[in-house]
């Protein structure tokens, strides 16, 4: 017995094999991958025929690009996975600040930033399972609840530090570590392309990572089969935390010092850098290579209208378009798959 | 009742509050037994799938697997004593591929939680090809949101076929499908049952019932009304059963 009873049962496909190009935008990351490589295509041959105005292949300028990457893709690295998991977290520019002012100032007072620097993860992951156990236990909008830690947090950082900037002195193996250079690249930048392959392995070859997408995808699917979503939940939110911590270090080490108000408005490019790069508002879809792809499209876009001397106000309106039509493409992409 | 069934309920009552959805109820599944389990919508059908599948717990009585009582706290408990639930909308994730689907909360994975997904795979390839045949699948990997209804239910039961299910708890499975996939199902079913699998098929759709069941329990206002193999009713007993207890 058997579904196709005879062959001649069964209709002809009536679906029209799919063109390459089609393929590509239906593959995970395919369709921000395209307008990636096209964006440096594009700006490759700009900078070859006009090597002297704009100077995007030049050292600086390239060093200037890794530098920038490695905050925000720490930043959206998290955010992503819970936001695949099908939760948010807005607090993590807060966070972000948070736990720098803290590392700083314990190396101030005299602490190895080895130890400072674990000590702010420490507090970031807190602060994570924090958002993560208020919004599970009472049932509420992450969004609401993270509303509330960006808030809250961005007041203690004023409160336990006042609106003064936050010298970061650490033992120089710590900035050489972070901020040094290697082999001729920027050692920030070695450390985000290990979290996005590390990231690659928990997301896309562990099983926890299918247990996220499941607990995203259909929640009461995963919970039926036996998957305990809260936990995956909170572990998602404690990742979230933890990232924006790391992304503090970073920026800290780089910079050598904090601002209390650095963070603002981060967490919303982390979003937009995750949904430019095909994640889902809803959860359960998305793809880690394609966070990091958003990650650098924003940074590729920022660094263009700089080196073009366009004013600041022409790079949010650019990014505002991309997000938008990135949502509706995931919109559209979708649709498609439950139809 | 013999020791030889698979499962059986012990004079269950369940009650949400002052609601009483289930009144003493009682009957058993036995080895590769298919068992229609009939009633009206509120008859409590649903309530005793959910408690046979662990998401719910007794107010009173117990369940028995092979005689041996056992308490189901959740959805896992029921898994391990070799009982698969398929659902009105099957418990699968749209955006996950079929062998993700199939392995999903019961991955293959090395000793550090890695994913074995060339075994996973082939295993999915096998388990379409060979224990559900369905037209249209060629490939594990597509995603489960291109699928049709009734290819979905098919992956639900490659699912509990693979994981070695002895019981199929199919709750309104036909509801969403096309007559073709209806008929594909049933076939299942009595495949299934060939093999030593037992199901209790759970519908109001008493046609569909009558095809495949060899027993049918019918329930009413949370109590079986009837319990009556197939050799001993016909289907206007049945209707007359469901319609007017």
């Amino acid at each position: 017995m058997t579904y196709a009873m005879t062959d001649s049962a069964v209709p002809k496909s009536r679906t029209k094999k799919q063109s390459l190009l089609k393929q590509i935008m239906t593959m995970p990351a395919g369709a921000i991958l395209l307008v990636f490589v096209t964006l440096q295509i594009v700006c490759i041959a700009g900078a070859l025929i006009y090597p002297d105005s704009f100077r995007y292949l030049s050292p600086q300028n390239l060093t200037i690009l890794m530098k920038a990457i490695p905050v925000l893709g720490c930043l959206a690295l998290g955010a992503g996975v819970l936001m695949i998991a099908g939760e948010f977290d807005l607090s993590i520019g807060s966070v972000y600040t948070l736990t720098a002012v803290l590392m700083a100032s314990l190396v101030d007072s005299g602490m190895s930033a080895f130890l400072a620097a674990p000590l702010g993860i420490l507090l970031g992951v807190m602060i994570g399972l924090l958002n993560g156990a208020i919004t599970l236990r009472f049932g509420l909008p992450s969004f609401i609840v993270t509303l509330g830690g960006l808030l809250f947090w961005r007041g203690a950082v004023l409160l336990y530090n006042g609106a003064v900037q936050v010298r970061f002195d650490p033992e120089p193996a710590f900035t050489s570590l972070f901020a040094g250079t290697f082999l001729g690249i920027n050692a920030a930048f070695i450390w985000i392309v290990l979290f996005v392959i590390g990231f690659y392995l928990l997301m896309h070859r562990h099983k926890f990572g299918n247990h996220v997408f499941a607990t995203g995808g259909n929640p009461a699917a995963a919970t039926a089969i036996g998957i305990n979503t809260d936990r995956v939940k909170m572990i998602a939110f404690a990742i979230a935390g933890g990232m924006a911590a790391v992304a503090g270090i970073l920026a800290t080490a780089r910079v050598g010092s904090v601002q209390p108000g650095q963070g603002a408005g981060l967490e919303l490019q982390a979003i937009a850098a995750c949904v430019i790069g095909g994640l889902s508002l809803r959860g359960g879809r998305g793809s880690i290579i394609g966070i990091f792809l958003g990650v650098m499209l924003i940074h590729t876009i920022t660094d263009v209208l700089l080196l073009l001397r366009a004013p600041g106000f022409y790079l949010d309106m650019f990014i505002a378009t991309l997000i938008v039509v990135a949502a509706a493409f995931n919109h559209l992409i979708e649709r498609r798959g439950a139809a | 009742m013999s020791a030889s069934n698979l499962l059986e309920l012990h004079n269950i009552s369940k009650s949400f509050g002052a609601l009483t959805a289930l009144r003493d109820l009682s009957f058993h599944v036995g080895q590769s037994e298919v068992v229609g389990l009939l009633g009206d919508n509120g008859a409590g059908k649903s309530t005793t799938v959910n408690l046979i599948s662990g998401i719910h717990k007794p107010t009173s009585g117990h369940l028995s697997v092979d005689g041996q009582k056992t308490l189901f706290t959740c959805r896992s408990d029921s898994a391990d004593a070799g009982i698969e639930t398929i659902y009105q909308n099957t418990a699968l994730v749209d955006s996950l591929s079929i062998t993700r689907n199939i392995f999903m909360g019961r991955e293959r994975t090395n000793a550090f939680g890695f994913l074995k997904q060339a075994e996973m795979r082939d295993i999915a390839m096998e388990v379409l090809q060979k224990a559900v045949h369905i037209s249209g699948i060629d490939s594990p990997d597509k995603l489960v949101g291109d699928l049709s209804g009734g290819q979905k239910q098919a992956v639900a039961i490659a699912r509990a076929v693979f994981f070695k299910r002895r019981v199929l708890l199919l709750d309104e499975p036909t509801s969403a499908l096309s007559v073709r996939e209806t008929e594909a199902l049933l076939a299942q079913v009595l495949k299934l049952k060939a093999e030593g699998v037992s199901s209790v098929l759970v519908t109001h759709n008493l046609y569909h019932a009558y095809q495949v069941c060899d027993r049918f329990v019918i329930m009413s206002h949370g109590t079986k009304v009837f319990d009556v193999k197939k050799a001993d009713t016909t289907i206007s007993q049945l209707t007359e059963y469901v319609v007017l207890t």
